[in-house]
């Protein structure tokens, strides 16, 4: 498939998960939109860079999550709320459920059918990558208050 | 030494303190940051007229103390978890700037306080967005790994999915311990995307299987553990994280025990 119509389709299909799970968060309403935009931008950027760039994954992560995060502070000064409220919900889309998932039932079939080294690498392989992009989420987003809002509140 | 009776505190000071405490457990029971916490409870407390508002934040409970003209006045509140609810921090926050901004007294404020309503979406359509969530979640997984579009994947994820959102509603609302209900809701998405398996509807059985139990993936309580520790709250952070690790692990085992049930082993 071309790569333009891969990315707009990234874009799209990412917006659904940053409503749905806004919706879990009870964000209010009227900002519901911004946590489908920023979630639709922030996929579509960490898919061009580790997809179509040359970046791993866990650094697109870091570099789509503190650009979202200048969104939402932007946001948050306009609206009057803390940037997490636009922010986390458009996370969503990029935390990794599927590597934490695979990791913790590689430990659960080790439990129930005996070690194996290749269950064993399942679990280390999906556990690492999940816990280093969930710490690239969050460091992401906290990076532009650490940098330039150092011992002032964002709103 | 004076025998005389002396007022530890002088009158609204009790009054102030009581807010500001208020305040910190309304939005710790409604996961917000421990960083922004303590930021709206002490800068309530300072537009309130306090020389200092000292916040200590445990992983269940809040102590809070007032100081002014050298007079302390120290409160301690349980707190007890209400669920994710952005509209009550949201609210609470904006009587924290309207106090700061001298447009509310303390009486406003504590009746602004008392009158936040958190807001509820219709739990149908909860469900059916996060059924439509988690299809499109199988739809990039899909497309992250070039296969095409399938429309039996999407359909069972979705009808998985949105069934397994309404059983957690349901059982939240009955008050069931949060691992219990993560358990049982994870079992039985599994259970329906197993039926397509068996039945052969989907193309992509892996990805049918493995999205439709994303609803359940615990991403506020993760970021807001990480972040908790990265702004110094080591304490709130921790209990956060480990909390987030025990539903996924609760999940897991709703999982695992629906695979044995229906002998559907697609993961791994």
């Amino acid at each position: 498939m071309n790569t333009f119509l891969q990315l707009l389709q990234d874009f799209g299909l990412a917006a659904v998960p940053a409503v749905g799970f806004a919706m879990i968060f009870n964000v209010p309403k009227p900002a519901l939109k911004y946590c489908a935009i920023a979630g639709a931008i922030g996929h579509a950027l960490r898919f061009s860079l580790y997809k179509i760039g040359p970046l791993p994954i866990e650094w697109a992560t870091l570099i789509a999550a503190s650009v979202i995060s200048l969104i939402g502070i932007y946001w948050a000064q306009k609206w009057r709320a803390h940037p997490k409220v636009f922010t986390v919900a458009a996370m969503i889309p990029m935390i990794p459920g599927v590597y934490a998932f695979t990791a913790l039932l590689a430990l659960v079939e080790m439990e129930r059918n005996g070690f194996t080294p290749e269950l064993l690498k399942t679990a280390f392989d999906n556990g690492l990558k999940a816990v280093f992009i969930v710490t690239a989420l969050a460091i992401g987003l906290a990076l532009p208050g650490m940098l330039f809002y150092r011992r002032r509140p964002v709103v | 030494m004076s025998t005389d009776y002396q007022p530890w505190v002088k009158d609204d000071q009790r009054e102030i303190t009581r807010l500001c405490v208020q305040v910190g457990v309304m939005m710790l029971q409604h996961s917000a940051e421990s960083a922004l916490v303590e930021s709206v409870a002490r800068r309530l407390g300072l537009a309130l007229g306090m020389d200092s508002v000292e916040i200590a934040l445990m992983a269940n409970g809040i102590t809070v103390t007032t100081i002014r003209d050298g007079r302390c006045h120290t409160t301690v509140r349980r707190n007890i978890d209400r669920g994710i609810n952005m509209h009550v921090v949201t609210e609470v926050q904006r009587i924290m700037l309207l106090t700061e901004e001298k447009k509310l007294e303390m009486a406003e404020v504590a009746r602004r306080l008392d009158e936040i309503k958190p807001l509820r979406y219709p739990r149908w359509l909860v469900s059916v967005m996060v059924g439509l969530s988690c299809a499109a979640f199988a739809r990039l997984g899909l497309l992250a790994h070039g296969a095409q579009a399938d429309l039996g994947t999407f359909v069972i994820t979705f009808v998985a999915s949105a069934v397994a959102m309404q059983v957690r509603q349901w059982l939240a609302h009955l008050h069931f311990n949060p691992l219990l209900n993560f358990a049982t809701a994870a079992f039985v998405a599994t259970s329906i995307a197993a039926q397509g398996v068996i039945h052969h509807w989907v193309d992509n059985p892996r990805v049918a299987m493995s999205a439709c139990v994303l609803l359940f993936v615990p991403g506020f309580p993760l970021i807001n553990a990480v972040s908790d520790m990265v702004k110094g709250y080591i304490n709130t952070g921790i209990s956060r994280g480990v909390m987030a690790l025990l539903l996924l692990l609760a999940c897991c085992c709703g999982i695992v025990f629906a695979m044995t049930v229906w002998n559907a082993w697609t993961w791994l």
